[in-house]
């Protein structure tokens, strides 16, 4: 199967062609037009781009299988906790953030779930510690701002 | 001699002790990482580099720690390649071939010691002939007018994948994403460009956290996709037994795999995989009958090892002296340069002279430092070989995330990292090269400065970009660098995996 190559080359040429419509909208810069305006390079890529795309399209590479049914959701469930990481990182503080992050990761890695989440907290707090009067960085405490001196 | 009087200077700066401290603990940080399996320099060194820039290092100090750490890992990635017939990474593969036989042999300290002194003679050979090319190489750059470098970015792109690349036009379409990637924000003319009105893209996207999402997010996920590793037999290692004339059997195939390495270095598109495997087949060539290479024969340990460390710090070269990294690792180091505000290139040797020079100081003293390191403490890093990397890849997540919000203190930035890290890893399951798009985003907007540049001087005419004979030429080099993967890559390619099966049948 080629298939992988040849959906991604038309993505690209599609990308290409959005691209390159969107330079072509771009206001005149204040003085009037030069020899290179802010559209010349972008549409020098657009053009490069969609060629290279049909390439792919034409002369596709054999494909790499994706990881449907169980690994695919081992991956989903593993960008979901990355995205919840950056959500919870400012309100729930460094250290409870971390344990539940580097926690399920290290689970759902193949780790025992106790021994997951000790060296989750072992990693957040000696991270945070360090990070704090080692470095001298202050990491959002969130939850625990009340324990904050001075 | 210009050029000595600079290096003492550089000396003045690399021995400061805030500069040696840094430099010392990038060259353990880097050993660490080198030696666990799944992460590479380019990924160590982009894990640090937020972390360097949070900590507000000086230029020089950041520069030394994170070169130290580029060295240092070139130096660890010889340790699982022994113990546990994993390379590393790819320029590691060679070593292979004799170090674990040796291991098996209960030799596993001989070769170990080996490999880090064969690294040392190599890198050191390497950091003198950089000693003598840069200055050169930076003098007669400073002749490039803008159609010449705009020539000269071409030949970076076309030649990184490599004589052994896949798929140039796979390089050419990352190439492509990364340079998008860049003319994102407000242009020189003032103009808006793809920031769809959203505040935070009006500087432009952060390459550094491109970078770190792209390698050390997208690692993790294809690490979950794998749950490879974890499960190797590790080598125990003996006390070593390594006298004087063992150093001196293995000294010439070190030095023979520096020199080689330090050319395939330089050159852009051969890099550290070619510098080890030319080491090494020209070592086998050499010894012919005499040697017994595939089972265990340390100079089979000595030449890829002094031919890959070589290789690395000759792809300083370009980096330094035309702003043109010619690898992976010194991509990143080219985005910590841009981000410290070092314009790198051939005005670099005259405008940051104490900088250069620093560092190429630091180059020389990191050697000795990691042969220090090397010899007597392998065994830490033996030991930190068994931390199972599934706990080892969360942690090294944390640590990115740590590093990128502590720049900004926003979290904004964090979840472009995880978009970055989802393309990167859906782009690395096409086949399509990472490091291409880091270049297109470092160096964009020169790019294109230098398109503008070409084209005022010649008021608009196209034919600018090929008017000189230089410029030619590097057009010439840049088709070279697409079309020749078609046609010895694949050569090279096969005789690179015929190399391993060879051993096996007794070769």
């Amino acid at each position: 199967m080629t298939l992988n190559d040849r959906i991604f080359g038309v993505l690209m040429i599609v990308l290409a062609v959005a691209y390159g419509w969107g330079a072509s909208q771009l206001p005149e810069p204040f003085g009037g037009s030069e020899g290179v305006g802010p559209d010349t390079f972008p549409l020098l890529l657009a053009v490069v781009l969609s060629l290279a795309g049909l390439y792919m399209v034409v002369q596709p590479d054999p494909d790499n299988a994706w990881p449907w049914s169980r690994t695919g959701i081992e991956l989903i469930i593993a960008v979901v906790v990355l995205v919840l990481y950056a959500m919870l990182l400012q309100p729930l503080g460094f250290i409870f953030s971390t344990i539940l992050v580097v926690g399920t990761l290290c689970w759902r890695m193949g780790s025992a779930p106790i021994r997951a989440f000790v060296t989750a907290t072992i990693a957040g707090v000696v991270v945070f510690l360090l990070f704090g009067f080692a470095l001298d960085l202050s990491l959002p405490l969130g939850v625990l701002s009340f324990m904050e001196v001075g | 001699m210009e050029t000595l009087g600079f290096l003492i200077d550089g000396f003045g700066v690399a021995l400061a002790p805030e500069n040696l401290i840094f430099g010392l603990m990038g060259a353990f940080l880097g050993t660490l990482i080198g030696a666990l399996p799944g992460l590479g320099p380019s990924n160590g060194v982009a894990i640090l580099i937020p972390l360097a820039f949070s900590l507000g290092l000086a230029p020089e100090t950041a520069l030394i720690m994170l070169t130290s750490v580029y060295a240092g890992a070139m130096y660890g990635g010889r340790i699982s390649s022994i113990l546990l017939n994993i390379p590393g990474d790819e320029p590691a593969m060679m070593t292979c071939l004799d170090g674990y036989p040796m291991a098996q042999k209960g030799k596993a300290a001989e070769a170990l010691a080996i490999s880090a002194v064969a690294s040392f003679v190599g890198s050191l050979i390497a950091t003198i002939g950089l000693i003598l090319v840069a200055p050169v190489l930076a003098d007669f750059a400073l002749s490039f007018g803008p159609a010449e470098y705009f020539a000269l970015f071409l030949v970076a792109f076309a030649t990184l994948g490599g004589i052994t690349g896949k798929n140039p036009m796979k390089m050419v379409v990352a190439a492509c994403l990364g340079l998008m990637i860049s003319t994102m924000g407000i242009d020189n003319t003032g103009v808006q460009r793809y920031t769809f009105g959203v505040l935070e893209l009006y500087e432009g996207v952060d390459f550094i956290l491109a970078i770190v999402g792209l390698f050390a997010i997208s690692e993790l996920l294809f690490f979950i996709e794998e749950k490879a590793g974890g499960g190797k037999q590790k080598m125990s290692v003996n006390k070593i037994d390594l006298s004087w004339s063992d150093i001196r059997h293995i000294m010439p195939s070190s030095i023979r795999g520096g020199i080689l390495g330090f050319i395939a270095g330089v050159l852009p598109g051969a890099g550290a995989s070619l510098g080890s495997f030319i080491g090494y087949t020209l070592e086998k060539k050499i010894v012919g009958k005499k040697g017994y290479f595939g089972q265990g024969d340390p100079r089979g340990v000595a030449a890829p090892e002094a031919g890959n460390n070589g290789a690395s710090s000759g792809a300083l070269v370009p980096m330094l002296t035309l702003g043109v990294p010619g690898s992976g690792t010194t991509a990143v180091l080219l985005a910590l340069l841009i981000s410290l505000n070092i314009t790198p290139g051939p005005l670099m040797f005259t405008q940051n002279a104490d900088i250069v020079w620093g560092v190429i100081a630091a180059l020389l003293i990191g050697n000795f430092l990691l042969l220090i390191l090397n010899i007597p403490m392998v065994g830490i890093f033996v030991k930190l070989l068994s931390v199972p990397p599934m706990f080892l890849l969360p942690i090294v997540t944390m640590i990115a995330f740590v590093g990128i919000y502590s720049i900004s203190n926003t979290t904004f930035d964090l979840y472009f990292m995880v978009a970055f890290g989802v393309g990167g890893y859906i782009l690395r399951k096409l086949e399509i090269p990472l490091v291409p798009i880091i270049l297109g985003l470092l160096l964009g907007p020169e790019m294109e400065k230098n398109l503008r540049h070409a084209m005022d001087l010649s008021n608009g005419e196209w034919s600018i970009l090929w008017n000189s004979g230089l410029a030619i030429g590097l057009w010439v080099f840049a088709g070279l660098g697409l079309i020749l993967p078609y046609i010895v890559g694949p050569i090279l390619r096969r005789r690179m995996k015929s190399e391993p099966s060879s051993v096996n049948e007794g070769d």
